[in-house]
């Protein structure tokens, strides 16, 4: 059963498409609202494309990936309210977030060295808590419990400037990171995934491409932090928290895991269907407790479909035998 | 100096319960390999169906009987539909299990709604006893009796019984147990029971201790019982016991002392330990 | 002929993940008859002993035991039908008693007297054994723990016994003590051995089966093995009459 780095998207030609409608989406409508559907999708895709980098490339299991997201959004909120909200000053916090990113890739990275996987993923939810509690307590500078709200630079006060920031980041993350796992370093990622004793003896030092892995995926979802946080202009201890890093699990897994067009899809259908389903409640209060149909979802697809939503279309179009 | 022995007492029976919730998850993953993140949603299970039981008939004993089978039953069902595909697929049964996790409480959510309830004492256990002149919660002390003697019976079952000598050679060498002729699925199916049933257990004795319980109860024993189960060591019961009864001790005193700091000195504890010796303080070398 | 065969296995081959391990390896084991399996190291002998225990999934091929097929069966179910396995490592559970491993071998019988029958007689060949009764088996020597693990294997009633390298790490003496033990197993089970030491294996085995990269490529009696020294330094890099106790090289020698 031969693998890819990652399995081969819909045609370019398709995906030319898809980002040509995208782009042109504000001459068609100003809804506030679809844009802001737009983006949240798109951000929590391309969050969870660097969690896909690290789960489903590398096969390392983080439950405190949010982290890397969170802190970023917060430096960026911070500084606009208590310091200023000129363009510099977001530089300055951009030029922060990725620094704080790399440190913390470099130290979560450091403990693949030392714990296994369970344990890994154990100490991963609980540094993470242990952010979300440090942005509880710090009322003053993060606002605590009620989260924290603050205005943009004036060049980012326009939602159609935004809706660009948001779309052409997501267009650049997803070729980086495709010119990444193409790279020799990404072939070596997957090979780790597959079988790390193999790689190991094959002389590669599996420690330090896991460390890259890990300062990359951080460093990626860093940047959607601090994209979120232009788009959002509010950030709440949410950011932070398990249930972030939980989302892009869930997304990696419906849509896709180890593949590019995965997290995009994974994340449509779930922001979408999560739409649906809380209005729908509005009208039936049966729908209330929706997340329990995601949870059964999930539950299905890791059954039923191992690969996700695009592996089951593969599977279907080049009616492959099952590997 | 008073003090002092209300803390302990109030820290070991919050450790005994802790125990409880942990000694199923660290047999369950010692022996299996699985990571049931679902486990505390069996905890929470125990507490609501245990209060809203007494809540309605007044019986705590039956509300404890009552809790202990909801739990053990979900768990039984969880096990047989959603868990037994996945056995062997590590990656796949932590999915899982944070699935069954997720829908559980989701479930209990839309029964029981959002919200906190009350969890009164019962009034046979309400009051003080006077301890060498100290006033001590008679609950807590009915706890500490309790889980004391769930611990022995749990180590009498792991050291005098077949099944138990079966459990200790199966978390050393599983597939050595297998080839002896041991039909491993069924260890498993029983190892989950009695795990799920320990852990709903302890959760009907949760309620009364803080009051009112809430579907953050899940959440919050499932961290915690995490912690207790990597500092005591992964399939190791005595650890769960040691860990358990140092976490509880620890949270009291330092509830008592410094509120916020509680839950960031669990998991600075942790990983001090875990970067110490990663595999917990009884726990196997190079297990799993 | 088929009457007296105990296990019989026909164009086996495996995948181990997404290694092809065995393109076709056939081996027959005759009624209380001692059959070594050997071969250079990742030939792919101990993955045809798992692969009849069911440890490993046999992709194609057949796997008879006494006639009857085992193939796909799990591995407690292969057990059940009286087929035991020693692995390389022993397998000892080394937080359980010497008395506890015992225990946990036994198959349940019908009478309490049988299993203390079956008990004494496993003691009786290994008397070191009573010694440590009571001791954790990880406290035992390399020499007991395979004893030990023996003994576990005799408990049962068993009708063929797969043993994989267990002269493997045993000082030359106690190797020694072992080839008499080894050929009175062959009154009580059918054997399968694995083994490196080609000298160890020449002389408690009765027939060879040679596999070389994951396929069968010559078996027959013993002693013509014995006396075909080309043979041997073909497939398996070494000769006899070169030392007591001549170890197949795991380094390819064409």
């Amino acid at each position: 059963m031969r693998r890819r780095a990652y399995l081969p998207g819909p045609a370019p030609a398709a995906l030319i498409l898809l980002a040509g409608i995208l782009m042109a989406l504000p001459l068609f409508t100003s809804s506030r609202s679809t844009f802001t559907m737009v983006n949240m999708i798109t951000t929590s895709a391309v969050f969870a494309l660097s969690y896909n980098l690290l789960v489903g490339y590398t096969g390392i299991l983080s439950l405190g990936h949010a982290l890397f997201f969170g802190s970023s959004a917060y430096i960026v909120g911070i500084m606009m309210r208590h310091v200023g909200t000129s363009l510099w000053i977001l530089f300055m916090a951009v030029l922060i977030s990725m620094v704080f990113a790399v440190l913390a890739g470099l130290f979560v990275g450091y403990l693949t060295l030392r714990l296994k996987t369970i344990y890994y993923a154990m100490v991963t939810l609980a540094v993470a808590e242990l952010l979300v509690i440090l942005a509880e307590k710090s009322r003053s500078l993060t606002g605590g419990l009620d989260g924290l709200n603050y205005r943009v630079p004036e060049f980012f006060q326009n939602a159609v400037v935004v809706y660009y920031l948001v779309l052409i980041y997501a267009i650049v993350a997803l070729f980086l990171v495709r010119r990444f796992l193409d790279s020799p370093t990404g072939k070596v990622l997957v090979s780790i995934r597959e079988n790390e004793q193999r790689a190991s003896s094959l002389g590669f030092d599996v420690f330090r491409y896991k460390l890259i892995s890990s300062v990359a995926a951080g460093l990626l979802a860093s940047l959607t932090g601090v994209v979120f946080a232009i788009d959002n202009r509010f950030v709440m201890t949410s950011a932070l928290a398990v249930d972030r890093t939980l989302e892009a699990l869930f997304i990696t897994i419906i849509g896709g895991v180890g593949t590019l067009p995965g997290p995009f899809i994974g994340a449509a259908v779930y922001h979408l269907a999560a739409d649906w389903l809380s209005s729908l409640a509005k009208v039936h209060a049966i729908f209330e407790r929706w997340p329990i149909l995601f949870g059964g979802l999930y539950i299905v697809i890791t059954l039923t479909m191992p690969g996700g939503i695009v592996s089951a279309y593969y599977r279907l179009r080049l009616r492959r035998p099952r590997g | 100096m008073d003090v002092v022995i209300i803390l302990t007492i109030n820290g070991l029976a919050t450790g005994l319960l802790l125990f409880m919730m942990a000694a199923g998850l660290s047999v369950i993953f010692g022996l299996m390999g699985i990571m049931n993140f679902a486990h505390g949603a069996f905890f929470m299970l125990g507490s609501y169906a245990s209060t809203w039981t007494y809540l309605k008939t007044g019986n705590f004993a039956l509300a404890m009987l009552a809790g202990t089978a909801v739990g053990t039953f979900i768990g039984f069902l969880t096990e047989r539909s959603i868990l037994r595909p996945v056995y062997g697929k590590p990656l796949a049964q932590i999915l899982i299990t944070l699935g069954a996790f997720i829908v559980l409480n989701e479930m209990v959510k839309a029964v029981w709604g959002p919200n906190v309830i009350p969890s009164p004492v019962p009034p046979l256990l309400e009051g003080e006893f006077r301890v060498g002149g100290v006033l001590v919660s008679r609950y807590r002390i009915f706890i500490i009796f309790f889980g004391v003697s769930t611990a022995a019976t749990v180590q009498w079952l792991l050291n005098r019984t077949r099944l138990g000598m079966i459990v200790r050679a199966g978390v050393e060498n599983a597939e050595m147990i297998q080839i002896l002729g041991v039909n491993i699925r069924r260890v498993f199916a029983a190892v989950f029971l009695l795990g799920t049933a320990l852990a709903s257990l302890g959760g009907t004795m949760i309620g009364p201790t803080l009051g009112q319980i809430g579907p953050f109860v899940s959440t919050q024993y499932l961290l915690l019982g995490f912690i207790v189960v990597v500092i005591g060591g992964l399939g190791s019961l005595i650890g769960s016991l040691v860990a358990g009864v140092l976490v509880g001790l620890m949270n009291n005193y330092v509830v008592w002392l410094y509120p916020p700091a509680a839950m960031p000195l669990n998991i600075i504890l942790m990983s001090l330990i875990l970067l110490v010796k990663p595999t917990g303080l009884f726990g196997k070398e190079g297990a799993h | 002929m088929s009457d007296t065969r105990i296990l019989r296995v026909a164009g086996l081959h495996a995948f181990i993940g997404q290694f092809y391990v065995l393109h076709g390896v056939d081996v027959e084991v005759q009624n209380h008859e001692i059959m070594v399996l050997l071969g250079r190291n990742g030939a792919g002998k101990t993955t045809t002993l798992r692969c009849v225990m069911g440890l490993v999934r046999a992709h194609e091929g057949i796997v008879e035991l006494a006639g009857e097929n085992i193939k796909g069966l799990p591995p407690h179910e292969i057990a059940n039908k009286k087929l035991t396995l020693v692995p390389e490592d022993q397998g000892i559970f080394s937080v359980l008693t010497v008395a506890e491993n015992l225990q946990v071998a036994m198959r349940p019988s019908r009478a309490k007297k049988e299993d203390r029958r079956r008990l004494d007689f496993a003691m009786s060949l290994f008397p070191d054994l009573k010694q440590a009764w009571n001791r954790k088996a990880g406290t035992l020597s390399g020499g007991q723990k395979q004893m030990l693990a023996l003994a576990r294997a005799l408990i049962n009633e068993n009708k063929l016994m797969m043993l994989d390298e267990p002269s493997k790490g045993l000082a030359p003496v106690v190797v020694k003590g072992l080839v008499p033990v080894m050929k009175e197993l062959r009154t009580y089970a059918s054997v399968l051995l694995v083994e490196q030491n080609l000298s160890f294996a020449s002389k408690v085995g009765d027939a060879f089966s040679i596999i070389s990269d994951g396929k069968t490529v010559q078996s027959g009696k013993m002693n013509d093995l014995i006396e075909a020294p080309e043979t041997q330094r073909l497939y398996l890099g070494v000769h006899m009459g070169g030392g007591e106790s001549a170890q197949i090289w795991t380094s390819s020698s064409s």
